[in-house]
């Protein structure tokens, strides 16, 4: 257990959050029916309701589009003096023998690190390629049941509803998109500069606290 | 994949899961609406509107509901076409008109009856209503 420590705390904390999303948001939804003379929903018809489903995937599709980019970019894309980054004269996809492929994979490579040819390429992108569809997905499924909540606030104030492409070009679905984007993008830009300069002694995301501050791609 | 079908599974739920009974219901509370109004019977039609819609038409007209109702002008016809968003619905008539529904306390009732689309983009401008809260 205390081998996949990191895996099992995220996993627990992210269903304790979304329970707790779920109880505080359906109370939320209890109290903005009563304000408009409507009936309160029970929890289960909540939790299966558009407007929960919503407010979770706009959030999911943000944070996958940020690991996304992160993963991609850093690939290319470097900073001076950042542990997130690698070091200066390595930017590129690397060769073959650094990334062990093919003929320099070794024997614990996994078996398509060594096949060559398409599986390796696949492989070899396999990491952005399944974050990068878990965003379209949830983003996908923000637009639909976003659509849905939306329709509904539409109807109660005696307005038309829209179709899924009106929806795609409406400000609530962007405003809601933009609104997560602008702070992924905030929080990984700052981490990767301040990751200059600060420390968190024994942390794997930090310099060692003895590291100079130019030291760039040494992780503690 | 076990998680990606769980999310479709998902997504299918919020767009349908339990919205059949629902449908039926607010397309009743409509047509009981309309029909009832066709037949002179002002108490029927009254009990499918919700109680701030009543309120609202007892208010206006200065005379109880069952009395008021007709003399909305509007006409029975059928509902060619149903919206239903979570808990709001909007049935659109036959004739033209649409009329706006919400759940309530007592299930499906009629917010606004006798609405045509103001000018404008639909989606911006509030209907035009005969009568609504």
């Amino acid at each position: 257990m205390r081998r996949h420590g990191l895996g099992l705390f995220f996993g627990a904390i992210f269903l304790a959050a979304l329970i707790g999303q779920a109880i505080v948001g359906h109370a939320d939804f209890n109290h903005a029916q009563a304000a408009h003379h409507g009936d309160p929903i029970s929890l289960w018809r909540y939790v299966t309701s558009s407007e929960f489903g919503t407010d979770v995937f706009e959030n999911w599709q943000s944070e996958y589009l940020q690991f996304t980019l992160y993963i991609l970019v850093t690939v290319w894309l470097v900073q001076q003096g950042s542990p997130e980054s690698k070091p200066l004269d390595r930017a590129g996809t690397e060769s073959d023998e650094e990334q062990k492929i093919g003929r320099h994979a070794d024997p614990r490579s996994p078996r398509w690190a060594a096949a060559g040819g398409l599986r390796t390429s696949i492989y070899s992108n396999s990491l952005v390629l399944v974050m990068a569809a878990i965003w379209i997905a949830s983003w996908g499924l923000q637009a639909v049941a976003g659509r849905i909540a939306y329709n509904a606030d539409q109807l109660d104030h005696q307005q038309a509803a829209l179709n899924l492409w009106q929806y795609l070009g409406s400000s609530d679905f962007w405003d809601r998109t933009l609104q997560n984007w602008q702070s992924e993008f905030l929080a990984v830009g700052s981490m990767a500069v301040l990751a200059i300069y600060l420390r968190q002694r024994g942390s794997p995301e930090s310099k060692p606290v003895g590291a100079p501050h130019d030291a760039t791609g040494v992780e503690g | 994949m076990p998680r990606s079908l769980a999310l479709l599974a998902l997504a299918v739920c919020m767009a349908g899961c339990g919205r059949a009974g629902d449908r039926d219901d607010a397309r009743a509370v409509t047509e009981r609406f309309l029909t009832a109004l066709d037949r002179g019977d002002g108490t029927t039609a009254c009990a499918q509107l919700s109680p701030d819609t009543r309120a609202a038409l007892v208010d206006e007209e200065g005379k109880p509901c069952r009395e008021a109702v007709g003399s909305l002008g509007l006409q029975a016809s059928a509902v060619a076409r149903l919206q239903l968003y979570v808990t709001n619905a909007k049935a659109d008539l036959a004739n033209g008109d649409s009329a706006f529904l919400s759940q309530g306390a007592q299930g499906w009732r009629l917010s606004a009856v006798g609405c045509r689309p103001a000018r404008g983009k639909p989606a911006d401008a509030p209907y035009e209503c005969a009568l609504e809260a």
